[in-house]
């Protein structure tokens, strides 16, 4: 009966797992694919055979090595100032005593709520006369204040279950406030961190609206962009090198969540919480 | 204890900096838009003071209340299917699962780092007719229901809840994750203890777990909600907002009007809406919090 | 008499001035280039490898390698999707690019009426490069924007009509229909033999509704899409029902397959070219994906072209076609100085024959050259090109963006027979009296 009950809960896991890893065996067939396997074949089809020319072809004319750098530049940076700000201003709304406490928290998690379309023009004017269109720098602070909302409303999420307890002690033994937060706060928030982390990353590394709006410099354009180079005005598209250049866009960094992933969650599980 | 929580100084350095770029880059253009939607036509082009004309025009328009309906269902299901299967894939992987937890946490992710064109194609592949039957069709014929192939996104009856459904693939994955962290969070030693008093599985999810991810389960409702009142990148990827209009929404046709239309003033009065609709949802579910 | 003999003689100073002037700013452009320090900036939507990407930056190479050194430019792509945004954000700051891509028709004119654009007639006088204009490209654009002048350049000069998979039609005892009546007959033919007669982009919508076009365009006239949109013939009237209850019918017959809403141009020319369909409607651009040997099965002969069969030769002749420019180029006006106007005399001068050496293709300027080794799709629509009297343009060319977006989306519950052909047009003209 247990044993029956286990096999089918991993029947059941085992099908999740199939359904959410599918898309990327899918994709990887689908990058390999010639143009007119498309319509011959059904989708699900394996590609019939490695038409590297996808790849090669996402390589040279959609400038990947380019725009990678590119997004990898803007995206890095901007992670880092969303993580220290989303920690520092999370942790000062819910755990801090102050006056604007829950205005200011209420403030930015506006942020949310707002269709993002509607800021491009007069986000566009303010660039403009600040001078700072068409570099690096603007997408970055747009990218930040924008990915601030949501970070803060995660971190808030996480903190408000935050044992008030450990800080307590923490305090008796005579930290400080930055003490608190370096050795103490941030250290627990590690899961949390990580969440932002990744969400965040994938969001930047998907804007496409952005980049296009802001820079007009194709050596200064992301990653997506590059997605561009293989759809015509009529309607026309490459599919094959489509999804060889997301392939390649997103591939390295599932490996690089992957084994970073597995990190934290050991720093998680050997941390404080048990203790 | 107080002394530490209250260091003004440190309370202004945590939060100034992020204020003050949030509202530069942030409020100010929404604020901007504000002002904007008293104007007709857009910037440099046609560009008229209008009073209240755009706001009066909202009322007549019958495409604004169109999109504003196919909004709502998909909020509706969107949220709870979103925030629901998360809650329950959560649940099943600090239970059921014994091997490959960080494995299995770390595949259910993936969903959400694809690109919303690389969704959108393979389910539109998934859900294909002509000129080969996709995945579901292909199935459905197999098990000899050859009567339920249908165009699914290329009718009005079904397309919206085909969209759906891929919305809730990609991002259940992601809330799992969240309430799997929150569940780790909880010390073992209270499940232990109501399991030593007897409470059955279902008991112990209501008496214990619920009450402790409350918190999370709000803040992911709020989330789940302020993103499916802005749907706009999926539905774009999969049906282009079609058959008709059928899977347009206010996001969407918000888009269509400030820039094919060329009517920025009113995009940002439709904007407004999506806007108050996010602050009243959010509102509503925040509600449920104060009990606490 | 003496007032007369006065009116007279200032007519005729006023003649020489005239004559003057423009003797003057003739000869401003006649001579040697100045080579005037200039940077121009062009937003496009083709990437600097593909189609007028290539010939853009090319001729912008020539230039400032063979004429002006002091010459310059920067060369930007956005996706056709966003490329109205992207104008109107660039609008909004007064920074519109020196040149760029744009959609013919009403979007066009939102730009020369709020005076933004480099009025192109009076350039092509000043610098005498009229000659270099194809005529009917320059028509054609005058026509779309409504305008006694020009204010745009062409990027191509395409043709459009049905693209047939001649396999099939061989294997189904077709002959390529010259009536409307005969194409009737071709498409139950085709049908009964067990062969999808058609197919088209119902999920891109304006593939859709070009077929309505071709059957309201030869059954009303060549210009029954202007006068709709004009206001003298109702979007409702019968001709444009029945040409809305033609497709529908066709789609309800099963001509179309099924989930035709759901197809793309890409997936619907692939079917073509790989025998799944039987005829396509598309332009002339369609050979791009015909010469590519990985996309076309069919190979260099397996697909044959027909214009759109006629209905009433004396409504509409077999000898128009439906035309377009493409996406057409603009010119910001405040950017606009003498930099600009040299380095569009020498594109004026040398874009035709560019566009032919390079890509086999007439981009809407005249040309002397001949490609080498032209390949057979390529020769063929060229064909068609001179065979062409008369011009006529896309169903939503004349509409305003909302009415064009309505008469879009709704092709396809057109398509699926959740709207009828008078509900349709209905909904067109609803719109339109909302304007």
């Amino acid at each position: 009966m247990k044993k029956a009950k286990s096999g089918l809960r991993g029947i059941i896991i085992f099908f999740i797992c199939v359904i959410e890893i599918y898309p990327l065996f899918w994709m990887l067939t689908a990058s390999f694919k010639q143009q007119s396997e498309w319509s011959e074949k059904p989708a699900y089809a394996l590609n019939s055979g490695f038409y590297v020319q996808n790849y090669v072809d996402a390589w040279t004319r959609g400038h990947m090595s380019t725009f990678f750098k590119n997004s990898l530049i803007t995206t890095l940076v901007s992670l880092v100032f969303i993580v220290i700000f989303s920690v520092t201003v999370g942790f000062a709304v819910t755990k801090m005593k102050w006056k604007f406490q829950g205005a200011v928290a209420r403030y930015f998690s506006f942020g949310i709520m707002i269709p993002v379309a509607i800021a491009l023009i007069p986000l566009f004017q303010i660039y403009s006369r600040m001078g700072i269109l068409n570099t690096r720098t603007c997408l970055i602070l747009t990218y930040i204040a924008f990915g601030l909302s949501l970070s803060i409303y995660l971190v808030t999420g996480y903190l408000r279950s935050f044992p008030d307890e450990l800080m307590e002690a923490a305090v008796i033994d005579g930290c400080g406030i930055y003490r608190l937060m370096y050795y103490v706060v941030v250290p627990l928030m590690k899961n949390a961190i990580v969440t932002v982390l990744v969400l965040q990353f994938f969001f930047k590394w998907n804007d496409l609206l952005f980049s296009m709006t802001f820079i007009s410099d194709s050596s200064l354009k992301t990653v997506q962009t590059g997605l561009l180079y293989f759809s015509d005005e009529f309607g026309s598209k490459n599919w094959g090198a489509i999804f060889a250049s997301v392939s390649m866009s997103v591939f390295p960094m599932l490996i690089l969540y992957t084994a970073l992933n597995k990190k934290v969650m050991e720093g998680m599980t050997a941390g404080a919480v048990k203790g | 204890m107080k002394k530490v929580l209250g260091n003004k100084k440190a309370i202004a350095l945590f939060v100034v900096p992020a204020l003050i770029l949030y509202t530069v880059i942030v409020m100010v253009p929404v604020i901007w838009s504000l002002y904007y939607s008293f104007f007709s036509g857009s910037p440099g082009l046609q560009w008229e003071f209008a009073g209240f004309e755009n706001y009066a025009r909202l009322f007549r328009d019958k495409n604004f209340f169109n999109s504003l309906t196919v909004n709502f269902k998909y909020i509706a299901v969107v949220t709870v299917g979103q925030v629901g299967l998360g809650l329950l894939l959560s649940l099943m992987f600090k239970f059921w699962l014994r091997r490959c937890k960080t494995i299995i946490r770390t595949l259910v992710f993936f969903p959400v780092v694809l690109p919303t064109v690389a969704v959108g194609q393979l389910f539109a592949k998934i859900y294909e007719i002509q000129p080969n039957y996709g995945l579901l069709n292909s199935f459905l014929s197999a098990v000899g229901l050859q009567g339920l192939v249908q165009p699914w996104i290329g009718q009005a009856s079904t397309a919206l809840w085909c969209l759906c459904i891929m919305d809730i693939w990609v991002a259940m994955g992601f809330y799992s994750v969240i309430f799997y962290g929150a569940l780790l969070d909880i010390p073992d030693d209270i499940m232990e203890a109501a399991r030593i008093d007897g409470a059955g599985s279902f008991a112990m999810f209501k008496s214990i777990l619920l009450p402790l991810l409350r918190p999370m389960i709000i803040t992911s409702l709020v989330f789940s909600f302020s993103g499916t009142v802005k749907m706009f990148e999926s539905a774009m990827a999969l049906t282009n907002g079609g058959p008709g209009s059928a899977t347009k929404s206010l996001s969407m046709y918000m888009y269509d009007v400030s820039f094919t239309y060329n009517k920025v003033g009113y995009g940002s009065v439709i904007a407004i809406v999506i806007f108050l609709i996010c602050v009243l949802g959010s509102f509503i579910i925040n509600r449920f919090d104060v009990k606490e | 008499m003496k007032k007369k003999v006065l009116a007279a003689f200032m007519a005729a100073l006023t003649v020489t001035a005239m004559l003057g002037t423009q003797v003057v700013s003739a000869s401003d452009f006649s001579g040697e280039d100045p080579q005037i320090e200039k940077k121009i900036k062009i937003l496009t939507i083709w990437a600097e490898d593909n189609d007028n990407g290539i010939l853009l930056n090319k001729i912008c190479e020539d230039y400032q390698k063979n004429v002006n050194p002091n010459f310059d430019w920067e060369y930007e792509m956005v996706s056709a999707d966003n490329l109205q945004q992207k104008i109107a954000t660039l609008a909004a700051s007064n920074d519109l690019p020196d040149l760029f891509a744009y959609e013919a028709g009403a979007p066009l004119v939102t730009l020369i009426d709020s005076d933004k654009l480099v009025n192109v007639s009076e350039f092509l006088a000043e610098t005498g490069t009229e000659q270099y204009l194809n005529a009917g490209a320059g028509e054609l654009m005058k026509g779309l924007s409504g305008t006694e002048d020009l204010y745009d350049l062409p990027l191509g000069l395409n043709v459009e009509g049905f693209w047939y998979n001649k396999a099939l039609f061989e294997e189904a005892g077709c002959e390529v229909p010259a009536t409307w009546e005969e194409f009737d007959a071709v498409l139950a033919k085709l049908s009964e033999a067990g062969i999808q007669p058609l197919t088209t982009g119902g999920s891109d919508k304006w593939g859709a509704t070009r077929l309505i076009n071709a059957y309201a365009v030869r059954t009303m006239g060549n210009d029954i899409m202007t006068k709709t949109a004009n206001g003298e013939v109702p979007y409702t009237e019968e001709g444009l029902v029945a040409a809305a209850d033609k497709i529908a019918e066709w789609a309800e017959k099963g001509y179309f397959g099924e989930g035709i809403t759901t197809v793309d141009m890409n997936t619907a020319g692939s079917m073509l070219m790989s025998g799944k369909a039987a005829i396509f409607y598309n332009g002339s651009w369609f050979t791009q994906n015909l010469t590519d040997e990985s996309q076309n099965p069919a190979g260099k002969d397996g697909i044959g072209f027909f214009n759109i069969p006629v209905a009433d030769e004396s409504v509409s002749s077999a000898t128009s076609y439906s035309m377009n420019c493409g996406n057409i180029l603009a010119m910001d006006k405040a950017k606009y100085d003498d930099g600009t106007k040299w380095f569009l005399k020498y594109f004026m001068e040398n874009m035709g024959n560019l566009a032919m050496e390079e890509m086999g293709t007439v981009k809407g300027y005249t040309y002397e050259t001949a490609a080498e080794d032209m390949d057979p799709y390529t020769s063929l629509v060229l064909a068609e090109i001179d065979k062409s009297t008369e011009g006529f343009a896309w169903w939503e060319a004349k509409m305003v963006s909302e009415v064009s977006k309505i008469a879009q989306e709704n092709v396809q519950p057109l398509l699926n027979g959740e709207m009828t052909g008078e509900e349709y047009m209905q909904s067109i003209q609803d719109v339109h009296d909302m304007q």
